[in-house]
């Protein structure tokens, strides 16, 4: 265990995974950049770029601590460096998890055990890799493909509005999916979901109401902290 | 109709920008598929970098049979989810958003609520290209906080959050919960029946008898084609 973890932490993989953060923080920069030199083309003003950066760091707070405080458990068992790696790609700090111990049982050892050996954890970084790259390849080699179709379907505007509604109707049906399937783990996890359904009109009615947009933007902030301490006081 | 668009578009970039350049939507494809397609495609390699120095240059590998039965296993899992996510999600994130998505990860409980979130703020529809704009700020600007915040604990805030007490650490796990009762309520005050029609296929999927790699195609293609069928019905009444 504390071999795998010197070879886990060792300089080279610091680097690998530098490298790739740094992949991830360029992207992000490219296309902010992009997307704000197309703004003005689409009818976008440089204030609504602006709410939309906003808007876009603050909800995102919530859920980036919610992750990292999954992702803790990761750093004991894989060490620092490649938590770092696939928790900021592609890949919820559970699912790696799941792929991480199904490499290192495959290598015969359960993760963390103390015939976890640097052979094993390799099994699982191998494991990890391979399994996340099922998404970066899909998406490199075909989200060409699904533009495409898209393009053409656009080419007619009645379909402008039909395309509207299927995303309209595809984001409903994503947040149920995944909504259900917190309610399943239990009742304070359903309690939570109703007080957070019903928190957000709430919100967003008072900012209506009042004019205050800022309320707007702090939203699912304000639904995440309600909803977190009434799931502590339950538990 | 096209070449009226253009003009107009050339009209608007002259105009509201300045000294900025700016550039038109279909051009703004182009180079996210540019761009996305490099990034993405760098990522691949150096992730795979990290095995291969595990196993030939520091001789640790665990041998091709042991890999294989891992990753199958893995695979079996997760290999719809590969194919059936980046196509469910893609009328909602548009190009851009797809490439920036699923390098970053966290779809659902992050980049997803954040683009729609700053939609509804400014006001654009998802679908259409403002609406695809908005979303790409979103997304890239809820990864660059989420990397730099991962960057920071992995750097130290692991320690800090070891001396958190273990009631607080575990009462996390309801931020997600609380993220999706919030996100479906913000497109049901809109849509009523079709947030009705959600969350029963949300429901279903998960208390039925439905295999788990095939649930999130299952719910977002049977709210979709739902809810048009409802759409259709209200449109020929009013006909009628």
């Amino acid at each position: 265990m504390e071999q795998v973890m010197q070879v886990a932490n060792s300089f080279p993989i610091w680097v690998f995974a530098s490298l790739i953060v740094f992949v991830v923080i360029f992207q992000a920069i490219i296309f902010i950049r992009l997307a704000t030199k197309t703004s003005a083309t689409v009818g976008m003003t440089s204030k609504e770029v602006k709410v939309a950066i906003r808007t876009g760091a603050i909800s995102s707070l919530g859920p980036s601590l919610a992750i990292i405080f999954v992702a803790i458990s990761l750093i004991t068992l894989i060490g620092d460096p490649v938590t770092l790696i696939r928790i900021g790609i592609i890949g919820s700090a559970a699912i790696e998890t799941v792929g991480a111990s199904i490499g290192s049982q495959a290598a015969g050892a359960d993760l963390g055990s103390s015939n976890y050996t640097a052979q094993a954890f390799t099994a699982a970084v191998w494991v990890m890799c391979l399994g996340g790259m099922g998404w970066l390849l899909f998406t490199a080699i075909f989200t060409k493909s699904l533009g495409k179709i898209q393009g053409k379907a656009v080419a007619k505007s009645k379909n402008v509005s039909i395309l509207n509604s299927i995303a309209f109707a595809a984001m409903i049906g994503a947040f149920s999916y995944l909504g259900g399937s917190e309610m399943v783990k239990g009742y304070i996890e359903t309690i939570v979901l109703i007080i957070g359904f019903i928190c957000m009109p709430i919100i967003l009615n008072l900012s209506n109401k009042y004019k205050l947009n800022w309320l707007k933007e702090w939203s699912l902030g304000l639904v995440i902290l309600v909803g977190v301490v009434v799931g502590y006081i339950l538990s | 109709m096209s070449t009226n668009n253009e003009a107009r578009n050339l009209n608007e970039s002259k105009s509201s920008e300045g000294n900025q350049p700016s550039i038109d939507f279909e051009i703004f494809q182009e180079k996210s598929h540019f761009w996305g397609r490099l990034t993405i495609w760098s990522v691949i390699i150096l992730t795979l970098m990290v095995p291969l120095y595990l196993s030939f240059v520091l001789g640790f590998h665990p041998g091709w049979a042991v890999i294989i039965s891992g990753f199958l296993a893995y695979a079996s899992i997760i290999m719809f989810v590969w194919v059936v996510e980046p196509i469910s999600y893609y009328p909602i994130l548009g190009v851009s958003g797809t490439y920036l998505a699923f390098l970053t990860g966290n779809i659902g409980n992050m980049c997803l609520p954040c683009a729609s979130m700053a939609q509804s703020v400014v006001g654009a529809e998802p679908g259409t290209k403002k609406g695809e704009i908005t979303s790409t700020l979103a997304i890239a600007t809820a990864s660059l906080v989420n990397i730099t915040i991962l960057i920071f604990t992995i750097l130290g805030g692991s320690y800090l959050i070891s001396l958190l007490p273990e009631s607080v650490i575990e009462s996390f796990r309801f931020v997600l919960p609380a993220i999706f009762g919030g996100a479906i309520a913000q497109f049901a005050i809109k849509k009523p029946s079709w947030g009705v029609v959600g969350i029963a296929f949300g429901l279903f999927v998960n208390l039925g008898p439905v295999p788990r790699p095939l649930q999130t195609f299952l719910c977002i293609l049977g709210t979709i084609v739902v809810c048009m069928l409802l759409d259709k019905l209200k449109k020929d009444n009013k006909a009628e």
